[in-house]
């Protein structure tokens, strides 16, 4: 018994040691950042002057700031198009490379790659493809005897295309784990409905999405969450322009506090902004459980 | 694995940390220590050119006989100085002295306490009135009514042109009016190889709309406009005017007519022989020279004003200046060094090394910039527009304001969503909420 209890304390000290890295890390960068937050909120501090007092006037200006509002309003425009566009691309891609094709494996690595490569370059590199006079997307436009698309610099259609370039980055996270959702689905359900004599579309419809349910759970809140902490695209690609139309919120949150250095005030909009998040995801939960 | 395994890893690998970070904090301090000699730290900007020069600078105050020895560093890099500036502040962990500050914020790090009053040395306003105009020299008191910067050096906005394409569209008068301006636009906006598709446009602008971009369109052309003015009077805004309105109604028709594309760009086009005029600095000159294709030619003139338009031509200075920092302990010596950086000698080395101009009066008179001046003519005309340029207000809200000038800019101009009054009104009344917000006690 007294050996067990050695051991089971030796165990416990080194757990705790193991532990320790991830504790620290934990502290110094999530707790205390969210604690501090809440402190900031009531004050106006704009790092080197001291922290003044300010009460509730943070929520008071938050509350009439139409630019943050609009940039609530274009994160859910992007969330809007980049979910769906994410979900079904994914969802093909994955249906296809569930098939016995050549260079399966080939594909499967091609498709994750954006994932892995950093998010600026990518913006970058997009960002050279969407040129309204020199990207190459215009020049192929051109090419086939299509008109230019101002892809980044219309109010209309910055939004779209930085969704469209979000889902090419993304879309291969989302692909893996669809295909471990397709490859779970039991054999027999297939070999059934082809004794039955269903097509591919109604195996599809009545096998595959149902079997794939909690997989589109949970890529409906990973999306959800990756997209209103939208930042990196519209800060490289468009500063949030044209005419506020790529503004997200995140944008707009980092600007009050590193351009404008309104720490209380960004860390008001920010945890706002988080409650928002929240009740979206709960909202999300609740519609999916209930199906 | 048992706690007596883990013990003397983790004593060990604390004992190797603390000596680690004990040795790094000591180097600097040990160092002054071992040789005895006093040393003060001195930022410079990242840009090549003014590394070559401080360090040019540095070396030759090391070898003379002065009280402290100086160790050169550019500023760490980041999206701006002024970041960097405001963490070191924040931190504890400025230089003695820093040449790129710029005077747009010099209100914040003034409110924090983070510089020493200029105006405490007995020769400060002697010593600078001797380089810089009196009119000028006003600008750059902080709103206390005391200096905190020392003037060093101006790039004046003017209009760089491509010599060859204006000589083929047939333009022999440069543009000085809008009207004149236009008019050149729709002769240097062309499709050259008629594929339908216009490749050759009379400029450029970023349209991000990013507050500091405004400097090079919507500033310049402001001041230059207004005669000179700022968007403050005092505590007062008063960029709401007429000079305002005929700025955003100039730009509207030039994206309107196509003549500036809404787009970006990689690359300087302007060497790519695909813009006419880019709006710039004196610092384009070297960049230009060495990338320019063979057979390219071009000048600078100054930024166009309105067709009525009387008066002296003023333009946005993008001054850079020097402060020295209150976490300094040798306030005394490095006022001595902030002088040798400002001195006769020191702006013949930034001419020469930066092409970049000293806010100095009598630059085109003193012999000793002669031969400079006779090398490059065409700084000549930076050097006869520097006494007319106008940098930026001392304000705490300025980024926001060009920031809410920046967003009516794009309605106004680039998309045509509003009409330049509504739209400067607008940027008014947003700047007049920024500083209720920013000032209500």
């Amino acid at each position: 018994m007294k050996s067990i209890m050695a051991s089971m304390r030796g165990e416990g000290f080194t757990g705790a040691v193991m532990s320790l890295p991830y504790i620290i890390f934990f502290s110094v960068f999530i707790a205390f950042p969210i604690g501090f937050s809440f402190v900031l909120m009531f004050h106006k501090w704009n790092i080197i002057t001291p922290m003044e007092w300010v009460g509730m006037r943070n929520f008071g200006r938050l509350f009439h700031d139409a630019q943050f509002f609009k940039a609530i309003l274009n994160t859910l425009t992007f969330l809007v198009i980049h979910i769906p566009l994410q979900i079904i691309i994914a969802l093909l891609l994955a249906v296809g490379l569930n098939q016995k094709i050549r260079l399966r494996g080939l594909f499967r690595s091609l498709y994750f790659m954006p994932v892995i490569v950093s998010g600026v370059v990518i913006t970058i590199m997009w960002r050279q493809l969407f040129g309204f006079e020199t990207g190459l997307l215009n020049m192929l436009l051109l090419k086939l005897g299509l008109a230019k698309i101002p892809w980044i610099n219309h109010p209309s259609y910055a939004m779209p295309s930085i969704a469209i370039m979000a889902t090419w980055k993304n879309v291969g996270l989302y692909v893996v784990l669809f295909l471990v959702g397709l490859q779970n689905i039991p054999r027999f359900l297939y070999e059934a409905a082809d004794i039955d004599g269903a097509g591919p579309i109604q195996k599809f419809w009545y096998i595959t999405l149902p079997a794939l349910n909690n997989t589109m759970v949970l890529v409906i809140i990973l999306s959800t969450i990756g997209g209103f902490s939208l930042f990196i695209e519209p800060f490289v690609m468009t500063g949030g322009g044209p005419m506020n139309s790529t503004l997200s919120a995140m944008l707009y949150i980092y600007n009050q506090a590193f351009y404008f250095g309104h720490m209380g005030y960004s860390a008001t909009l920010g945890i706002f902004f988080a409650g928002i998040v929240l009740l979206v995801i709960l909202v999300q939960k609740k519609i999916v459980e209930q199906d | 694995m048992t706690r007596s395994d883990l013990f003397y890893p983790i004593i060990l690998a604390v004992i190797i940390t603390g000596l680690s970070v004990s040795c790094s904090r000591d180097e600097g301090a040990s160092q002054g220590a071992r040789s005895g000699i006093t040393t003060i730290t001195y930022w410079c900007s990242s840009n090549p050119n003014e590394i070559a020069l401080a360090k040019e600078l540095v070396a030759d105050w090391n070898k003379g006989d002065h009280a402290v020895q100086v160790k050169l560093q550019p500023i760490p890099a980041s999206q701006s100085s002024e970041e960097v500036l405001l963490a070191a502040i924040a931190g504890g962990t400025t230089p003695d002295i820093c040449s790129n500050m710029w005077p747009g914020a010099m209100d914040e790090f003034i409110n924090a306490g983070g510089l020493v009053r200029l105006d405490q040395f007995p020769d400060f306003m002697e010593y600078n009135l001797q380089r810089v105009p009196e009119s000028l020299m006003g600008t750059f008191a902080a709103s206390d009514g005391h200096y905190y910067q020392l003037p060093w050096k101006t790039n004046p906005v003017m209009i760089m042109y491509n010599k060859k394409m204006f000589r083929e569209a047939g333009i022999a008068v440069l543009p000085k009016t809008y009207s004149e301006l236009l008019a050149a636009g729709s002769k240097l906006t062309l499709d050259r190889d008629g594929d339908g598709q216009i490749d050759q446009w009379l400029g450029f602008r970023n349209i991000k709309p990013i507050w500091w971009q405004r400097f090079f369109d919507y500033y310049a052309f402001y001041i230059a406009a207004s005669g000179g003015q700022t968007l403050f009077d005092g505590d007062d805004l008063i960029f709401e005017n007429d000079a305002s309105v005929e700025v955003f109604d100039l730009f509207r028709q030039i994206y309107k007519r196509g003549y500036f594309p809404i787009t970006e760009f990689s690359g300087d086009q302007f060497v790519g022989e695909k813009l006419a005029i880019s709006i710039t600095g004196p610092y384009s000159i070297s960049s230009v020279d060495r990338f320019k294709p063979a057979g390219f030619e071009y000048d600078f003139f100054p930024i166009p004003v309105p067709d009525d338009y009387q008066g002296d031509l003023y333009t946005y200075g993008d001054h850079k200046n020097i402060a020295i920092f209150s976490t300094t302990e040798y306030p005394q010596e490095t006022w001595e060094f902030a002088k040798y950086l400002i001195s006769r000698q020191a702006d013949l080395r930034l001419l020469e090394t930066s092409n970049q101009i000293p806010i100095r009066k009598d630059l085109l008179l003193d012999s000793l910039y002669a031969q400079y001046f006779t090398e490059h003519p065409m700084m000549i005309k930076f050097a006869e527009q520097a006494i007319f340029t106008r940098g930026v207000d001392g304000a705490a809200e300025l980024k926001e304001i060009f920031d809410a000038i920046s967003q009516e800019w794009e309605a106004c101009a680039l998309f045509d969503a509003r009409t330049p009054t509504e739209s400067i009104h607008r940027a008014a009344e947003r700047a007049k909420v920024i500083i209720a917000w920013n000032r209500a006690e």
